[in-house]
């Protein structure tokens, strides 16, 4: 494709802006992934990239950021925005971008509870677009052609590429708004790659001012009940059976772990659904607002794949289903599926998986099998 | 508080059955005139929710949808389930509307029919699948939001409320009014009522009575600007969509046996086997 035609209508200018998200005191991992993906995009355009964090006493944060690749930090640091509050947040966000000489050419957030909660009320205020729950990102030329809308038409060198999922994620879709800025996207955690920290690396810190109004504090929050999970790594199993609201109660758990018990490094997971009924704790959550994982092999027993428990998972090496409903959404994307009661089926399949593994250790040496 | 006062609103969208294979196109896009319709599954939540506000509270419920005319049929299952009245957004001019096109001409649609005390919408829609219209109306609306709510309450006139988020739980309070978005880890939506059902019934036999209930609103009658709407007020565009080929109908299903020989079945594809005994070696 020949990319030297004349540049018409807007050219968008513009830094490439990400905004970190902290939670508890502790900045999220998809922040750090975000700025990978934003390096690529500033990079591509020779722009800077800029980070905007908020909270309070955030301390080794911001130079952090920097050396995960920003180029300036803004920091808003205020004891109003410890926690996350949409209104003080907003707030905080809209007047940092207003005060820019310029907006940034594309603003990035993670597509977390709090990103999609802040994120679109941002791209309202300033009327632009917004894509969430991107899979992928770039930058690219694009010549509007369609008459529909003349106001649109003409080449633009440098948008951004939004691309994400769609119907039920049998498609990806290229979504582009570069008539505006900031372009916008939310960015799924665990997707984009960070890169690799560099101490060496130097940028600047500035404070940003943070001016509430009295409308900003209409939501209190009482409280807060997150799990952290320590110790316990489901994400470096090999194996993870996971177990949802199909177990019919928490005992069910014991069969799985039998199941586990056939492979030497496994773990047990479970849907959002069960750690709500308190069946197991938090640190088993596969999904979005739990864990991210992808396991050589995936065994899902009792669950029904609802697309926040799929985003946890669906990267795995090989994943079996066994769900008693045939029109179970996870049959459309596990590899194998079961149709049957996994208290049926389970015990016949840990015959089969021990019968693997005992043939193996009962093997001569030597022998011609 | 007296019952009777609270101001409700829900939002509900029509969407592509995507269960059903009927006007779903080879290449995975949907054929809207041909495909199956049915009331946005996540909506639903939010119908409950604004049905039991109601009960519990007192007040009216209306719902209210943008969309072709046939999306007049959600309107009607919502009054099936017990909604007061309904309202649809009609408008040539309203097609090809990002969720910002659709937010603006929602929020016109809103102040026109008159003060909610709480909207409710759902979480998202399963064809635009963004999450992002219930918060981008809060903005336009000046309203603070609830987000991924999973209980709402109003006590003393505040709103005590819980939401999801990552690794756990928040229990808010806000005042009204306010915005809702309602997750699907709130109380399903319980059946049609048999009165709702029956004046459904009557209703669909006398068009005149109908238009008190259901009621067809169009860009002129709201004021809204028909450059912010369709096309026009939709900051993106689709460029380009490609299949994903993994997804969607290669799982290999086992069923109608005997466990056992599902599970024999299941070992028996070679690639699961080897592959199962691959782990078994490091
Ligand atoms: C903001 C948000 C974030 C979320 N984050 C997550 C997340 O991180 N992770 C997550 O998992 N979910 C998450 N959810 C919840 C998600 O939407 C689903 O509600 C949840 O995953 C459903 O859990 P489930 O599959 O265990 O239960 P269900 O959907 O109730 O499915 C149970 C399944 O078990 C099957 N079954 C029943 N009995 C048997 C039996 N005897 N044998 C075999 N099969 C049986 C049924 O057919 C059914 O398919 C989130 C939701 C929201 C709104
Ligand atoms: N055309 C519409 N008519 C009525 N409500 C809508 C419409 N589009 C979106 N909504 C509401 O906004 C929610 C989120 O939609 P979305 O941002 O498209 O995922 C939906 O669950 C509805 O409650």
């Amino acid at each position: 494709m020949s990319e030297e035609v004349a540049v018409t209508n807007f050219c968008p200018k513009g830094d490439v802006l990400v905004l970190a998200e902290v939670a508890s005191g502790e900045l999220q991992p998809v922040s750090l992934e975000l700025l990978g993906a934003g390096r690529i995009l500033a990079d591509k355009m020779g722009r800077s990239l800029f980070c905007l964090v908020l909270g309070h006493n955030l301390g080794s944060i911001p130079p952090k950021l920097i050396e995960y690749g920003a180029d300036v930090v803004y920091v808003a640091d205020d004891p109003e925005l410890a926690q996350y509050r949409t209104l003080p947040h907003r707030r905080v966000v809209c007047d940092f971008l207003e005060s820019l000489p310029e907006p940034p050419h594309t603003t990035l957030l993670g597509s977390t509870t709090t990103g999609r909660d802040l994120a679109p009320r941002i791209a309202a205020h300033f009327d632009t677009g917004l894509t969430a729950d991107c899979t992928e990102l770039d930058i690219g030329p694009y010549e509007h052609k369609s008459k529909a809308d003349p106001s649109k038409l003409g080449l633009y060198p440098n948008c951004l590429y939004a691309i994400r999922p769609s119907f039920g994620e049998s498609l990806k879709a290229r979504i582009l708004g570069p008539w505006k800025n900031p372009q916008m996207a939310t960015a799924r955690p665990g997707v984009m790659i960070p890169l690799k920290p560099d101490s060496s690396r130097t940028g600047k810190i500035i404070n940003v001012s943070v001016n509430l109004e009295d409308k900003d504090y209409r939501l209190v929050v009482a409280k807060t009940l997150r799990e952290v999970s320590k110790g316990f790594k489901l994400t470096e199993a090999d194996v993870i059976i996971s177990g949802g609201y199909g177990l019919g109660s928490a005992e069910g758990f014991e069969l799985l772990r039998k199941l586990a018990a056939c492979f030497p490094n496994s773990a047990i997971g479970a849907s959002r659904k069960v750690v709500d009924l308190g069946w197991i704790p938090y640190q088993h959550q596969v999904g979005q607002t739990g864990k991210t994982v992808r396991p050589k092999l995936y065994i899902a027993c009792g669950i029904s794949g609802a697309i926040q428990h799929r985003v946890g998972m669906s990267k795995s090496g090989m994943i079996i289903a066994i769900n008693k409903d045939p029109d179970a959404p996870i049959f459309k994307f596990a590899n194998y599926g079961i149709v049957g009661d996994l208290y049926q089926v389970i015990p016949e399949m840990i015959k089969e998986f021990q019968a693997i593994v005992k043939i193996e250790e009962g093997e001569p040496v030597g022998s011609a099998r | 508080m007296a019952t009777g006062t609270y101001n409700i609103f829900v939002l509900v969208k029509q969407v592509p059955d995507q269960g059903s294979k009927a006007g779903l196109n080879p290449d995975g896009t949907i054929d809207r005139a041909k495909a199956k319709r049915m009331l946005n599954p996540f909506d639903r939540y939010a119908l409950q929710a604004a049905l039991f506000t109601k009960r519990a509270y007192g007040g009216t419920v209306t719902a209210i949808s943008m969309g072709p005319p046939p999306a007049t049929e959600v309107l009607l299952e919502a009054l099936e389930h017990g909604v007061d009245f309904g309202y649809l957004l009609c408008d040539k001019r309203l097609a090809a509307s990002d969720t910002l096109a659709t937010a603006y001409a929602l929020y016109k649609t809103i102040l026109h029919i008159g003060k909610p005390d709480v909207i409710f919408c759902g979480l998202q829609t399963t064809d635009g699948d963004t999450a992002q219209v219930g918060p981008q109306l809060a903005e336009r609306l000046d309203l603070p939001q609830i987000t991924y709510c999973e209980d709402f309450a109003i006590v003393d006139g505040k709103v005590e409320a819980r939401r999801i988020i990552e690794g756990g739980i928040q229990k808010v309070i806000t005042e009204l009014p306010v915005l809702v978005t309602v997750a699907n880890s709130y109380h399903a939506l319980e059946y049609k009522s048999f009165r709702g059902a029956w004046r459904v019934r009557q209703l669909v036999r006398n068009p005149e009575e109908m238009k008190k209930y259901i009621r067809t609103l169009d860009l002129d009658v709201i004021g809204a600007d028909p450059e912010r709407c369709g096309l026009k007020g939709s900051p993106t565009i689709v460029a380009a969509t490609e299949k994903v080929g993994d997804i969607g109908g290669n799982c290999c299903i086992f069923e109608g046996n005997s466990p056992e020989s599902l599970v024999k079945d299941l070992m028996a594809t070679s690639n699961v086997k080897e592959y199962v005994t691959a782990l078994e070696r490091p």
